[in-house]
């Protein structure tokens, strides 16, 4: 009876939860419900397909295309993991290290600036800059006496290179940001400690600003997992068909089933192992750098 | 222990000058390829397809412009995407905060229900549910309208949890001091609370202007009528020529900057306040429950 006391004196902040939860349900947890009974459905156009088990998990897991994408997947957001986390890393670690005030600024205001910017924006100036008639980096090359253009985008050799490195080029000054935030408030007396022993710049580096940066890199590392595997957008405008069997990943491959070829079924099957993958691994993960404690 | 002051000196400013230079070569590398595109937007559409690195018109024109905002009619997708950018926001800023506040009530019976609700809804990727999602749409009624745009994203556990830690710095004795004196909880919510949390609202609208401003993946599975495309499908029509939405049609470099130029825009004008809130944004979110 109490309880619905207190239910009954709060019934306007539920009238406001309301709307909240009602699209939660609709948009995440129903999809998510759906999605899930589609997957062990063999779809049909028109009416309810007849269960079938598992059997669209096992068609995913032996179709060879799959297997291509989870490699390309796993190359291309490892790399992207990998570079993406050690290079912002020495970004701030250089800009800390710089006296003048408006240098800093204006670095971080350039390096930030193509965070901003969509997957279509970027995929747009990098497909121009890379083009083969007059593209900025086939011209610069001519300078050093490169004299035939490189195809860049539909060479297999560049493809994953170039996907690695044009999602470092819009998402380093990001993570960058968060480190020099990390860096500004560590306490300044540990570097005058640190002085008092003689230390020089590199070793104030190691000793002092690494090991306090290490909750932002838990918290780094945990996002950039959680993403991973999800990339869809920038593959999506980078990709051709002369490179599409090297950069085509998970997302790709369920929109290309689902979407374009309307094989509902295996698309959501595919998804769902990628939901239970990027779980997993989010799992791992912060066991691994016990993300919940001393945080 | 001291050593000798004027070596040390000397390894200092050494270590300064290759990590200027490092610094250097980095910002070219971030700025180059966009002044490379400015300076084509503003070249005419021969001088753009010609040879050479490009960082200055060669001849002020603004011919890319004139064609990709008028022949092609990019007037069209940009403002259907001011349209999804303007109330999607607001109503998505409207709806976090007040989740938020409601979250903030201590004696909130279900309150650790909710909370946890919110944050599964942060670990399933829009993408890992696009499927279902597409047929959600579908089954709604909602397949190529912009107000599927407008839903998409609609609320996002993230910013609710923000408005909340926000809410939380507000003096919880002012909520109570007003209840006392018989104000209804919507409008302490809009009396007390909004008003004292500007810089929280101002730090979700810019994200989520942003992240509106470049939503590609709903619009791709969404919409399908040229008259109903947004800023960015637009744009992947006319710098990706094999897509499949093109006609095949050829567009000459200047028409293409101007096109990626034009969509830029509106994020260079607000990214000064993007700066000013970031780091804000990003210390609230990082607050742990």
């Amino acid at each position: 009876m109490n309880l619905w006391k207190t239910v009954k004196r709060h019934y306007s902040l539920y009238l406001m939860l309301l709307p909240i939860l009602v699209y939660f349900i609709i948009f995440t947890y129903y999809p998510l419900v759906r999605g899930f009974i589609i997957s062990l459905q063999e779809f049909q156009m028109i009416g309810r397909g007849p269960f079938i088990g598992f059997q669209n998990y096992l068609e995913v897991l032996r179709d060879p295309q799959f297997i291509q994408v989870t490699i390309n997947t796993f190359m291309i957001s490892g790399g992207i993991l990998i570079v993406g986390f050690v290079f912002p890393i020495i970004i701030a670690l250089s800009l800390n290290e710089v006296m003048q005030s408006v240098f800093k600024r204006f670095t971080q205001t350039v390096i930030y600036l193509p965070h901003l910017f969509s997957w279509v924006i970027v995929g747009g100036i990098w497909i121009f800059i890379l083009s083969p008639d007059g593209g900025l980096i086939n011209e610069i090359l001519t300078w050093f006496g490169k004299e035939e253009s490189i195809h860049f985008l539909v060479r297999e050799d560049y493809a994953r290179p170039i996907m690695i490195a044009s999602a470092i080029w819009k998402d380093a000054g990001y993570t960058c940001i968060l480190y020099l935030a990390a860096i500004v408030s560590i306490n300044p007396s540990l570097y005058e400690a640190a002085d008092m022993d003689g230390a020089g710049i590199l070793q104030k580096m190691r000793y002092v600003t690494l090991p306090q940066l290490v909750p932002t890199m838990k918290i780094v590392l945990l996002l950039n997992i959680m993403g991973i595997l999800r990339i869809f957008d920038q593959v999506y405008v980078l990709s051709n068909s002369a490179i599409a069997n090297e950069v085509d990943v998970f997302m790709t491959y369920t929109y290309e089933k689902g979407i374009l070829q309307f094989q509902m079924g295996i698309a959501s099957a595919a998804a769902f192992l990628v939901l239970l993958m990027t779980l997993l691994l989010t799992f791992v993960t912060r066991k691994l750098i016990r993300y919940d404690e001393g945080m | 222990m001291q050593g000798s002051p004027k070596k040390y000196q000397k390894r200092v400013s050494y270590f300064q000058l290759c990590n200027g230079l490092f610094l250097l070569v980095l910002i070219l590398v971030m700025i180059i390829p966009l002044i490379n595109v400015w300076a084509v937007s503003f070249s005419s559409g021969i001088s753009s397809m010609e040879p050479g690195v490009k960082l200055w018109p060669a001849d002020f024109s603004v011919s890319g412009y004139q064609r990709v905002w008028q022949t092609l009619e990019l007037w069209r997708p940009f403002f259907n995407n001011v349209l999804v950018t303007v109330i999607g926001t607001a109503a998505h800023v409207l709806l976090a905060s007040m989740a938020g506040y409601v979250l903030i009530h201590p004696k909130l019976v279900g309150r650790k229900i909710i909370v946890s609700m919110i944050m599964i809804t942060m670990m399933v990727p829009a993408e890992a549910i696009m499927i279902p999602l597409y047929i959600v749409n579908k089954e709604l009624g909602l397949l190529d309208t912009l107000a599927s745009l407008v839903i998409s994203g609609l609320i996002s556990g993230f910013s609710i949890l923000l408005m909340r830690n926000y809410f939380l710095s507000v003096p919880y004795s002012l909520a109570e001091s007003a209840q006392m004196d018989g104000a209804s909880d919507f409008k302490i919510f809009r009396k007390v609370y909004m008003p004292m949390s500007v810089p929280g609202l101002a730090t979700i609208m810019l994200f989520e202007f942003v992240s509106r401003w470049n939503q590609f993946t709903p619009a791709l599975l969404y919409i399908n009528s040229p008259e109903k495309y947004t800023l960015q499908l637009a744009l992947m029509s006319l710098i990706v020529p094999d897509d499949a939405t093109s006609s095949g049609d050829f567009f000459a470099n200047n028409v293409q900057m101007a096109g990626i130029m034009i969509a830029m825009i509106p994020l260079l004008v607000i990214y000064p306040f993007v700066q000013k809130y970031f780091i804000r944004g990003i210390n609230l979110g990082a607050t742990k429950e």
